[in-house]
């Protein structure tokens, strides 16, 4: 199984079927396919709030108002945002459902040196949280989008899947 | 200045339907004038990000009004959000910013003296902004010409950003940490989505 980044398009259709209804997400150069195709999508209302903070809050109340958003979310910004999914996401026990960026993974898989950081970080600081996930690396993988949706509602806490490579158009 | 209790009972007496939304401080003593599935109180919640998560139920439910007690050393916490409503608070958001230059809560300690909450609104693009292209924001400094302004304020259509310069001459109660998701689950269930 290859590892090179999943469909842009094939992401959608798969947030579509699982009835999202709204997406957060601050642009990032990993993500940048992704927003394309959101950006004029009729289902799904795109969000972009200025930091990760704002946005977990925000899907917060999407989802207490009966809305399903995803929080799409680079390592980086998760890292800064956890005092935000603290309170509005595990403390209050709100499923969020989030696709997390890895920052870093694929220099880590090629070898380079030094490690980015925010590679290093990202899956110990999501299971300090106890925040189950999943590795979406390529359309193979695309299925982990509903076992991260169906874990987030059964436990009605937050879950995620993590990606280690760019979208692709 | 206006008397923070005397602010509360004032919304709490013409208050209906709303969602009302607050964290920290206002969590203490909102609840002495109001008791409703629909009162979100959370002193724990993510720290500065009351508002957003107004943000987030206004959006989610256009049909009924969500009113955010917002404190000014939240507001600190998470400026660039004014951006954020400016872009995308629908006309159902009510921002009250209680603004007491101090973080009360943890003892009082002065904010940055400098900041002006409703210029830093303006500068966000709020006035004329929001979802809408109606955002209003305004500067309220006696408890008569809120009085005077809140029937309006209810009713019109937003987002409104309104700062409340307030003092409080009451105790404040012992902290209470409420059952976060307990809180929430109630307020789904008023709203009809669980």
């Amino acid at each position: 199984m290859s590892e090179n980044g999943a469909s842009a398009h094939k992401t959608v259709a798969k947030l579509h079927e699982l009835g999202f209804t709204h997406v957060l997400m601050i642009p990032d150069s990993e993500s940048r396919y992704l927003y394309d195709a959101l950006e004029n999508d009729p289902k799904i209302d795109l969000l972009t709030p200025c930091r990760e903070g704002e946005s977990v809050a925000i899907a917060a109340g999407l989802w207490t108002g009966g809305q399903k958003p995803l929080l799409v979310i680079q390592n980086t910004g998760l890292m800064e945002a956890g005092d935000s999914l603290r309170g509005c996401g595990a403390g209050p026990k709100v499923p969020l459902r989030m696709m997390v960026g890895w920052r870093g993974y694929g220099g880590a898989m090629a070898g380079k040196l030094p490690l980015d950081s925010a590679y290093t970080f990202t899956e110990p600081l999501l299971g300090a949280w106890k925040i189950p996930t999943w590795r979406l690396m390529s359309d193979d993988d695309l299925g982990t989008l509903e076992l991260m949706d169906q874990t987030a509602s059964e436990t009605s806490y937050p879950a995620a899947v993590i990606t280690g490579y760019a979208f692709q158009p | 200045m206006i008397d923070r209790m005397d602010l509360f009972r004032t919304v709490a007496e013409q208050r209906t339907d709303e969602i009302v939304v607050m964290t920290m401080t206002a969590t203490l003593q909102w609840p002495l004038v109001s008791e409703s599935d629909f009162d979100f109180d959370f002193l724990a919640f993510g720290m500065g990000h009351a508002a957003d998560f107004g943000l987030g139920l206004a959006i989610a439910r256009p049909e009924r009004k969500t009113i955010v007690w917002k404190g000014d050393g939240g507001m600190l916490m998470s400026l660039g959000s004014l951006v954020t409503l400016a872009r995308y608070a629908p006309e159902n958001l009510i921002v009250f910013l209680l603004e007491n230059r101090s973080y009360e809560m943890v003892g009082g300690q002065e904010l940055p003296p400098g900041a002006d909450f409703a210029e830093l609104a303006h500068a966000a693009g709020f006035e004329g902004g929001g979802a809408t292209g109606k955002g209003k924001v305004a500067r309220i400094d006696s408890l008569e010409a809120f009085r005077d302004a809140l029937p309006r304020i209810l009713t019109e259509a937003g987002p409104h950003f309104i700062v409340l310069p307030v003092t409080n001459r009451e105790k404040l109660p012992p902290v209470n940490h409420s059952d976060h998701a307990g809180r929430i689950q109630t307020l789904r269930k008023a709203l009809g989505v669980s």
